[in-house]
């Protein structure tokens, strides 16, 4: 590992280790720990659009499921938090695996259609299944269960906690960029043919990269129940999946630091300004289409190939 | 008896209403050099893609040194020793040449579902694509991306990605297509220097490098064989003037 990335990551922990000490209250560390759960579930959508080539409006799902799978573990079975955690992410990966099946039948338009489809039908259950999910009211959860003997019912327990499992996902994918796989699945994106051709499992490398994203999902998807403590149909929405795909766009797909300053801004857009612009959906939309028409990569590739064109 | 390399049997193919290939048969001998001519749409692609596996044929059968792969999908028959070039480029132009070839290279040597540990520091890899580079002349372009490459250079690397992976049979749709002069000798001496273990079946539109390359020809047209023979026999029939060659 050469300096620049030493470095690159040293960085990366002191932003989050400032983050408590530079914001002024626990409710912005609370928006600051939703921004980073956005963050790991762009990450994962990110496996499937940046890498993958396959863009999914029904990734929602993987977030949604787990969510409610601790929610309704924890209240109604009475789980300890512990196994609730583990199933709920089986739950959302062995999803994903089905899932996955069926929507690699098909590619491009036809994939993003069976993803929408497959995430509308979650999304009806969830609203209508009352009995399990508990409709529009949904499932509250009494308290922030305590992980592990780490008591997380504080802003900043629970902060440090999605930082940590921040960290974790960011240097596994790092890893799973650099390496084989990551390549074999980047081929599959561009040259699909080419790579059955070369003797690759197109199939099979993208249904392993749809499960990987699944389970990142799944694990946004717990962190998302126990930071709001609620879990309802709009986890599993349309609308959630289209941003989680805005945050993608706009951030850069493909590259790592994409989807997190991307979740960042979205998140900061959603609970901040929002808080001082009405039409905040109005300048969200305005952010997007001025970053994509600036900077149709986005934001991090954008300014990364700025940086270059000045110093070259 | 020695078992052909590669023997074609009955295969067709329709879209539709039009018949791409025909009731064609063929047997390629090990170590011949075949070369597949007709006009535009006598369906010589199309043939390359059945046996290739990217469409099953609607009848007939496809076999590789006697064992069918017909129903196969495209992998185990490059796993079995096939391997193809495209007469449109297919590279992956982002990345370097060394690794356009140790992505083929991860195709048959397996270790493409690793997750861990970085591709580059896979030196056994990379040696090994340096070799398949070297073998095309282009050592010295291993590090560079493919968009920064010549067509030349990328006829070339399609050539070395195919040789990288040890094939036994190859098929070589247009190897001189839009090459220059210059160009065109280089990939030539190339095809010459592959060796006879491995059997050839070229497209190839350029009928002066083609006809001394090949030892057999086939002439195909609306995706039926005309004609099959020698390259004297092949030149000296009428139907190839008729069909081919033209007046």
């Amino acid at each position: 590992m050469n300096m620049r990335v030493i470095g690159g990551w040293l960085l990366v922990v002191l932003a989050l280790a400032a983050v408590p000490v530079a914001l002024p209250s626990a409710f912005y560390l609370g928006i600051a720990t939703h921004a980073l759960i956005f963050a790991i579930f762009a990450l994962s959508l990110n496996i499937l659009i940046g890498h993958a080539g396959m863009s999914s409006l029904g990734h929602a799902v993987y977030l949604g499921v787990p969510a409610y799978a601790v929610a309704w573990l924890t209240v109604q079975a009475g789980w300890q938090p512990v196994p609730t955690v583990i199933v709920a992410l089986l739950m959302g990966t062995a999803l994903s695996a089905l899932f996955g099946i069926l929507a690699l039948r098909a590619s491009g338009l036809g994939f993003l259609m069976i993803t929408l489809a497959l995430g509308q039908v979650m999304w009806g259950a969830a609203y209508r299944w009352v009995g399990l999910t508990g409709g529009d009211n949904g499932i509250r959860l009494p308290a922030r269960p305590a992980l592990l003997g780490f008591d997380l019912s504080s802003a900043l327990s629970f902060y440090v906690l999605v930082s940590i499992v921040l960290l974790i996902a960011l240097c596994s994918l790092w890893q799973f960029d650099r390496s084989a796989f990551g390549a074999c699945l980047r081929g599959t994106r561009d040259q699909p043919r080419r790579m059955s051709m070369l003797g690759h499992n197109v199939w099979l490398i993208r249904w392993a990269a749809f499960i990987t994203a699944g389970f990142w999902g799944s694990v946004a998807g717990v962190l998302y129940c126990f930071d709001y403590q609620f879990v309802s149909p709009q986890a599993l929405s349309l609308p959630q999946s289209a941003e989680a795909l805005l945050m993608v766009v706009l951030g850069g797909a493909g590259t790592l630091a994409g989807p997190v300053v991307g979740a960042i801004i979205i998140t900061v857009i959603k609970t901040v300004v929002s808080s001082y612009v009405d039409r905040w959906y109005s300048l969200l939309g305005l952010t997007f289409i001025v970053v994509v028409s600036v900077m149709p990569r986005g934001l991090v590739p954008g300014i990364a190939s700025w940086l270059r064109g000045k110093r070259a | 008896m020695t078992v052909p390399a590669l023997q074609i049997t009955g295969l067709a193919k329709r879209f539709g209403g039009l018949a791409a290939t025909r009731d064609v048969s063929i047997s390629v001998m090990p170590g011949e050099r075949r070369l597949l001519i007709g006009p535009n749409g006598a369906g010589k692609t199309t043939l390359f893609n059945q046996i290739a596996g990217d469409f099953f044929p609607d009848a007939g059968s496809v076999k590789l040194f006697g064992e069918d792969m017909t129903r196969l999908p495209t992998r185990t028959r490059v796993k079995m020793g096939l391997g193809r070039t495209y007469q449109v480029l297919t590279l992956f132009p982002r990345d370097t040449l060394r690794h356009n070839v140790v992505l083929a290279l991860l195709g048959t040597l397996g270790g493409g579902w690793s997750a861990l540990g970085a591709l580059t520091r896979r030196r056994d890899l990379a040696e090994r694509a340096d070799a398949a580079l070297a073998q095309v002349g282009l050592a010295d372009a291993a590090g560079r991306r493919v968009s920064d490459t010549s067509y030349g250079e990328r006829r070339r690397l399609e050539l070395a990605m195919a040789l990288a992976q040890n094939p036994r049979v190859l098929l070589l749709d247009e190897p001189l297509a839009g090459l220059s002069a210059a160009e065109r000798e280089t990939v030539r001496v190339l095809l010459e220097e592959i060796p006879r273990d491995v059997t050839i079946i070229l497209i190839e539109h350029d009928m002066d490098v083609a006809l001394a390359f090949a030892d057999r020809i086939t002439l195909l047209n609306f995706g039926q064989v005309v004609l099959e023979g020698t390259r004297a026999e092949v030149i000296a029939d009428p139907r190839t003037r008729e069909v081919y060659l033209g007046g």
